[in-house]
């Protein structure tokens, strides 16, 4: 007992310099890729089917027509609607979706471009989408084309619970599936940042596995809460849009393209009392400043441009001889800067990243030299490992089994 | 079944024992104890039955393992790491070759070598993650002979000396001294010539190929030529003449399976005032073409065209009575896109992965026109364009006279003079150039002093797509190596997913490897076109549909299927066996132990 007392401080003291080591080399190498943001997509999700969830498609519709709105077109746009409101039968209404009982906004009024809709909206075809692995049949409208250079809004909304959401009344999108998928998608350089926005019960569980930098995460309730409808249209019949993206869009309509409004300002403007849940937001694996990002750095899109400030006069020179030099043009690029409420320096705060998972190994390997069944426990609560654990049981299942058949006999 | 079987066994011993006890042995043999002895041998019988069925058992299991196995093309995991690792700890070096000529000095040409080698030995903040290998030799050339450093060198000693004398240099044409050059060092080695004569008016070129020369004053010194030299090579024939850690040195607009799409987008905001047409196709023979060929290596590059019809831009313009026209300015540029009415991104041509650079001339109906871009500084723009980074350009192009539309048929289809048009793409190639991070400007202005540059009419000068390809081939290779890695460790993190034999095909090593050779023997053009294909391939393998973690059940869920049967029906068999043989043993120690009793009696 004395002995395990002592090698505690002896493992802080080993733990302490590798953390500080590893924290330099993290540094390292976040600040090697800087890459600047060049194009804004959004992947609206409404996962739900049937009558009674109108409100959902009007959600994900509603939220298709204000990105589109702030800038970002229709080809960075991928729309998934499980169900077909607009052509329901029982929708009072044809060929029109509301998301307000005043009927002022037709949702489904021009140019929307649903890429996915009804039975192709499945947990598959979605991790398709996130990770780029299509059939070679696909077209380029349905994939998300995005670079080492994109910031991607993911919108989903629908029924959900502890740590997963509902797909079509019939399958499961799992924390794990959307982490993992997270992760490949960072490996293949597929964002620079994501803003993952979940609107449904529990969905701050759904965020639970999230470990990939540059990941911003918002969900309408804790875990243990639910997400309500906002009211009921009596003329359409069903409620017509949920609380959390109600206030979300009650935000948007006071912005155009031209504000630069900060995330924090979206994420404070939430009231508990009113979306009768806690809008859970989760920023450790984000490096930036919520004050410092503005809202159309995920919810519109501003284009990057520079000054073309010289043709390059290869055509006209093929037959003249010696050319003058041309002096008089200024050769200072006119950048233009993106509109940022303030200077981001990305260096200085990437710093404070350590890798879950890698702080973990080198807690695991520490602990392995010193006490095995610390190691064991730490596996156990961290759930590292947790296949061997259950080939572990299966084995352990095995003596079981012959001697309960032993004493049979 | 156990209950009955032992019962069976009982019974079986019983009547074993009241068979040996039937003859009802005379007192004679006091000793021989029925429970420690018997006198006939154990029957094989049951032994033989059970492990007959415990060996048809474990026949089966290789036939059964067999049938659950999922196939999994073998990948080359180990040439893999080893590949990663040797890109890691060694950087990728591109040897580059340089070669001063003196003409006309008469100094010591290790004195000159010394200073332009320490300029070029400076770190510079390029890339990390490859570094080039630099070797420099210096000529002094005296006309009868040369003086070399290092005196043997395969660059510098291809040289003929006295094949240049500043005569050469008279003439005021510039294109045909740089034929000259051309010509004499010829252009089978990659070696950058830098050649320095003294002597002349004072001009210093870029040629188009991969010669510079300078013409210095009769009294100048060597010194400041060689600081000059160096500074040309580090800044113009490494860097390319770009703005170090501008954006673009980041971003190469190419996509990942090599392909860049040119589409050129003729917009004509309002067709009610006036429809304009181009004549895309002979400017596509004349200008683009010769520049696709030589971005060959780069990128594969396809073309293609549409005019647009109904296209308002997305920002208001205001009149500026002074200027007598519509006026924008740079800040509103990021809103004049569109992206609602301008449906540019209509190609069914382009491959999925392959990269779509939209160009747009943009033709303002007749309530903005003419439309002016202002610059900060008050001035008007020349170009009257813009570029997006990984996007493409916007020009607006002012149909002539749209201001007196007395003499302007607006009915009537007009095609876009033939000089216009030519302007237009002239600044279409500067944007594309922008693109890739090279400016246009034919003068590089350096801080020990100003060189010309020599435009090529392909669009990039021969050590402008030098630069290209060594950039394209690190950033291919790594992030080829990098791929492969993601997907050996995916594949090995799913052990029950199928891999198709397509995806061990397309994960080869092998055409990375061929990159790492052909860039590290100087063989720019055929590394980047290489690296190009490892890389596309390997994306190709990582992005495969089968791979997909939802579509593959674990391990555990195959255990779960069959163990209810097997486990439960093989633990009874090889109990059965068990028991058996124990049992079979224990008659056979009894036979025996009768017999060894038996022997000494008789």
């Amino acid at each position: 007992m004395e002995t395990f007392n002592n090698s505690k401080p002896i493992l802080l003291f080993l733990l302490l310099p590798c953390l500080l080591l590893y924290s330099l080399i993290a540094f390292n190498s976040s600040s090697v890729e800087a890459a600047m943001h060049t194009n804004n997509w959004a992947v609206l999700v409404c996962t739900s089917r049937f009558w009674f969830n109108y409100r959902h498609m009007a959600n994900t519709l509603s939220l298709y027509r204000t990105v589109k709105r702030l800038g970002i077109p229709d080809e960075r746009i991928i729309l998934m609607l499980a169900d077909d409101m607009a052509c329901n039968t029982r929708n009072k209404y044809p060929a029109q979706v509301f998301n307000n009982e005043n009927h002022r906004l037709n949702l489904y009024g021009d140019n929307v471009e649903v890429d996915y809709r009804g039975y192709e909206v499945t947990v598959e075809n979605f991790l398709r989408v996130l990770t780029g692995r299509h059939e070679t049949a696909v077209p380029r409208s349905k994939r998300l084309l995005s670079d080492e250079g994109s910031h991607i809004l993911l919108y989903m909304t629908g029924h959900g619970g502890d740590e997963f959401l509902k797909f079509q009344d019939s399958e499961e999108l799992q924390s794990h599936d959307l982490a993992d998928a997270v992760k490949q998608m960072k490996e293949k350089h597929r964002f620079k940042e994501l803003l993952i926005m979940v609107d449904t019960c529990q969905a701050a569980t759904l965020f639970n596995q999230l470990q990939s930098p540059g990941v911003l995460a918002i969900g309408s309730s804790m875990k243990g809460e639910n997400s309500y409808s906002h009211h009921l249209d009596s003329d359409v019949g069903v409620s017509v849009v949920d609380r959390f993206t109600y206030y979300t869009l009650a935000f948007f309509e006071r912005l155009n393209i031209y504000d630069n409004a900060s995330l924090s300002s979206l994420f404070s403007s939430y009231n508990p009392s009113l979306l009768m849940s806690t809008a859970y937001y989760r920023k450790d694996p984000y490096k930036r400043n919520l004050e410092e990002v503005p809202v159309t750095n995920f919810f519109g899109s501003v284009m990057e441009t520079i000054h073309t400030d010289a043709a390059y006069k290869a055509l006209s020179r093929i037959n003249s001889g010696r050319f003058e030099a041309q002096t008089s043009l200024d050769q200072s690029v006119h950048h233009i800067e993106r509109r940022m409420p303030m200077k981001v320096n990305d260096q200085e705060e990437t710093h404070n990243i350590i890798p879950e998972g890698n702080k973990q190994l080198l807690q695991g390997e520490e602990g392995a030299s010193k006490c095995p069944w610390s190691t064991f426990c730490n596996k156990f609560r961290k759930g590292e490992n947790v296949d061997i654990l259950v080939n572990y049981g299966l084995v352990a299942m095995i003596p079981l089994l012959v001697i309960l058949t032993w004493l049979v006999q | 079944m156990a209950e009955i079987s032992e019962a069976h066994d009982s019974d079986s011993s019983k009547l074993q024992d009241n068979g040996s006890e039937a003859p009802q042995r005379p007192e004679s043999e006091p000793d021989f104890d029925p429970k420690l002895m018997r006198k006939t041998k154990p029957g094989l019988k049951r032994l033989f039955l059970t492990f007959s069925v415990l060996f048809s058992f474990l026949l089966g299991f290789p036939f059964l393992w067999k049938s659950v196995e999922i196939y999994r093309s073998p990948l080359p995991f180990s040439e893999i790491d080893s590949l990663s690792t040797q890109l890691r700890s060694d950087n990728l070096l591109l040897p580059l070759h340089f070669h001063a000529l003196f003409v006309g000095f008469d100094s010591d040409p290790d004195s000159v070598r010394r200073p332009i080698l320490s300029e070029i030995a400076k770190p510079t903040s390029q890339n990390p993650k490859c570094s080039n290998n630099y070797t420099l030799s210096v000529t002094v050339d005296l006309g009868s002979r040369c003086l070399r450093s290092p005196t043997s060198s395969p660059h510098s000693s291809s040289y003929r000396c006295g094949s240049i004398t500043a005569s050469d240099f008279v003439q005021n044409d510039d294109v045909a001294v740089d034929e000259r050059l051309a010509s004499v060092f010829g252009g089978k080695n990659n070696g950058y010539s830098v050649v320095v004569v003294k002597g002349g008016s004072e001009r210093a070129v870029v040629g188009k190929h991969r010669h510079a020369w300078m013409v210095v004053g009769d009294g100048s010194e060597v010194e400041v030529a060689a600081l000059k030299v160096a500074e040309l090579l580090v800044k113009v024939f490494i860097n390319g003449g770009r703005e170090e850690g501008s954006i673009q040195n980041e971003f190469m607009p190419v996509g990942t399976n090599g392909k860049i799409v040119l589409s050129f987008n003729l917009l004509n905001a309002d067709p009610r005032d006036w429809v304009y047409d181009w004549d895309f196709e002979k400017i596509d023979d004349t200008l683009l073409a010769p520049m696709i060929e030589a971005l060959g290596p780069v990128a594969n590059i396809s073309v293609e065209s549409q005019v647009l019809y109904h296209t308002p831009k997305a920002l208001f313009s205001y009149w500026n009575q002074k200027l007598e026209s519509y006026v924008f300015s740079t800040k509103d540029l990021p809103f004049f896109v569109n992206s609602n009415e301008w449906h540019l991104d209509t190609s069914i041509a382009a491959g999925e992965r392959s990269k779509i650079l939209q160009f747009a001339v943009y033709v303002p109906s007749a309530k903005e026109c003419p439309l002016l871009l202002q610059l900060p500084n008050g001035e008007i723009s020349k170009t009257n364009g813009f570029v997006s980074p990984m996007w493409g350009g916007v020009i607006v192009w002012n149909p002539r006279g749209c201001l007196k539309d007395t003499d302007f048929e607006s009915s009537a289809k007009n095609i876009i003079p033939i000089q216009d048009l030519e302007n237009m793409f002239e600044v279409f190639i500067g944007q594309f150039r922008q693109l890739f991070g090279f400016k246009s400007v034919n003068v590089y202005a350096g801080a020990s002093g100003d060189w010309n540059l020599l435009p090529s009419e392909r669009g990039f000068t021969e050590w402008e797509l030098d630069v290209l390809s060594r950039q394209q081939t690190c950033f291919n290779l790594h992030s080829c190596v990098t791929t492969l890695g993601s997907l050996s460790r995916l594949v090995q993190s799913l052990p029950r997913m199928i891999i198709m034999d397509e995806i061990g095909k397309q994960a080869r090593y092998q055409d990375a490897k061929l990159a790492l050779s052909n860039a590290s023997s100087g063989e720019y053009e055929y590394s980047a076109a290489s690296s190009g294909k490892a890389r596309s391939l390997a994306e190709d393998a990582f992005l495969h549909p089968s791979i997909m973690s939802v579509s593959y059940y674990s391990f555990e869920h195959c255990f779960a299927v069959y163990s209810p049967f097997f486990l439960p029906v093989s633990m009874h068999v090889m109990l059965a066996a068990l028991r058996e043989l124990r049992r079979y043993k224990q008659e056979k120690a009894k036979y025996l132990a009768w017999k060894a009793k038996e022997k000494p009696a008789s």
